[in-house]
């Protein structure tokens, strides 16, 4: 029986559905049957992410409903040994159209066939919130070091922290561009997990390739020397118990010749 | 045994209904009672009468107290005055209980979660921003208040706002609001202030000191000197 993890955050645009599909897929090359289940119904695009979006013959909803079985609906990533799977959402339904019953009863079956069901949440706190909270065991806030992601995170958390779930929601802090931190431009890591009082779970870089690959269809994480990679890469085994340390803030310091020559003259000085 | 007693006072007359007694019997033995009040010749027939009604360990329902209220329509010269008992609902009682005492709280109150306290509340905890923190009698901070606090809620002007109030998004007593960053005064004192409302039923400011002269029932009820 494996565990169902709801990935959240209120605000919209802060890394929800590529938060899920890497952490799925860093997952399923550590070897766990992982399946994302896109509950964000009208605007699906956890399937685009992952580019399995052209092999989409039934969704959640005909599940729901009864029109398809769900092993006929579920859509196999063939890059990851039968590891990874998506459970797309409807295009064209109401976003009403699925129940936190059902949706509680698909995750259920999901959770005796997979290690891992991620569902992906929309933004806001409606239905669609609801739906994915219902099924969920474990909850996971992405939030990025804004003031309004993190003012939304925490309403998110204090919803969270209403409904059964089996442990205190995580924290994700995503697309923290280290040059504006180490400023003091961003809010900072600390402050924000202070804040929020909750554990947290992972930091993961803002990097233009999280762009580029998702756009080919193909997750961060597949680029292992990439900082975001490997933010995520950190995240899945911190879940699955490892204890891995935070990654740096520090910016790498350049040691090109010029740099080298630079640095006498600042000797010098 | 009698259902129905009559006891004279100085300041009045008291009709004791006997708890063991059935409603039913107490009917029929109040009834025949005010009759014979009514038919007494020696009583001075242009007075009023006006009656406590005592019912002891019972709480009589809307129905009973109705059927009693049409006995005395009978009678213009009675009237009853007030029915009271001894004892009082656990409900009620719980309501009492939560008014006068000083809650101890240490939750965190996050963006969006409205929370109300019966009475008073020693806040222990951490209210975000965007948090609402209730309380119907007064509220002392000793934890962080980053969101609005809100004093005797629904109208209790006689609530106070203390300790460390500086950083709130609001303050709020009874009906009156404050906004702390448009007010100077609030962002700039030390650490602990208390606000309360003014004779003129404004919201003002003083020392946390000042307090005891202020609202000097506050230190009765939370167990001063």
């Amino acid at each position: 029986m494996g565990k169902a993890v709801v990935i959240t955050s209120g605000k919209g645009g802060v890394g929800k559905t590529t938060t899920s599909a890497n952490l799925g897929t860093a997952l399923a090359l550590m070897d766990k049957k992982v399946c994302l289940v896109d509950l964000d119904i009208g605007l699906r695009n956890l399937d685009v992410v992952l580019g399995l979006d052209n092999r989409i013959i039934y969704d959640i909803v005909d599940v729901a409903e009864g029109r398809a079985k769900l092993p006929q609906a579920l859509i196999k990533d063939k890059r990851f040994n039968d590891k990874l799977f998506l459970l797309p959402a409807a295009q064209n339904a109401e976003k009403t159209s699925l129940t936190p019953d059902q949706a509680i009863e698909i995750v259920e079956e999901l959770k005796s066939e997979f290690d891992y069901v991620f569902l992906d949440c929309p933004a806001g706190i409606e239905q669609g919130f609801m739906n994915a909270v219902a099924g969920a065991d474990e909850a996971i806030v992405v939030s990025t070091p804004e003031i309004s992601a993190v003012r939304d995170a925490d309403r998110v958390v204090g919803l969270l922290e209403q409904q059964d779930l089996d442990k205190p929601p995580m924290l994700v802090i995503n697309r923290i561009r280290k040059n504006m931190m180490n400023e003091g431009n961003m809010m900072d890591v600390d402050e924000i997990t202070r804040h929020l009082s909750i554990e947290l779970l992972g930091i993961v870089f803002d990097e233009d390739e999280v762009i580029a690959t998702s756009n080919k269809g193909e997750p961060i994480v597949l680029y292992e020397k990439n900082p975001a990679a490997q933010g995520y890469r950190d995240i899945a085994r911190r879940m699955e118990g490892e204890t891995v340390p935070l990654m740096s803030l520090k910016e790498p310091k350049k040691s090109g010749f010029f740099q080298k020559i630079g640095a006498w003259f600042k000797k010098d000085k | 045994m009698q259902a129905v007693v009559l006891k004279g006072y100085n300041n009045g007359y008291e009709l004791i209904l006997e708890p063991t007694a059935s409603f039913t019997e107490i009917k029929v033995e109040l009834s025949n009672l005010m009759e014979k009040l009514h038919n007494d010749e020696t009583a001075d027939r242009t007075k009023k009468y006006s009656f406590n009604i005592n019912t002891g360990m019972i709480l009589y329902t809307a129905e009973q107290k109705q059927a009693l209220e049409n006995i005395f329509a009978n009678y213009p010269r009675f009237s009853i005055h007030k029915i009271q008992s001894s004892v009082i609902e656990k409900q009620e009682a719980q309501e009492i209980v939560d008014s006068t005492t000083v809650h101890v709280n240490g939750d965190i109150i996050r963006n969006g979660q409205d929370k109300l306290v019966q009475g008073d509340l020693l806040f222990l905890g951490t209210l975000h921003e965007g948090g609402i923190l209730r309380a119907t009698g007064s509220i002392f901070v000793l934890g962080t208040a980053n969101g609005v606090l809100c004093a005797g809620h629904e109208n209790n002007t006689s609530a106070v706002l203390a300790g460390n109030l500086k950083n709130a998004q609001q303050l709020r007593i009874a009906d009156l609001v404050d906004i702390v960053n448009e007010d100077k005064k609030i962002s700039e004192t030390d650490q602990m202030s208390a606000l309360f409302v003014n004779d003129l039923h404004a919201l003002a400011l003083t020392r946390i000191e000042q307090l005891k002269t202020t609202r000097p029932k506050l230190f009765i009820k939370a167990g001063g000197f």
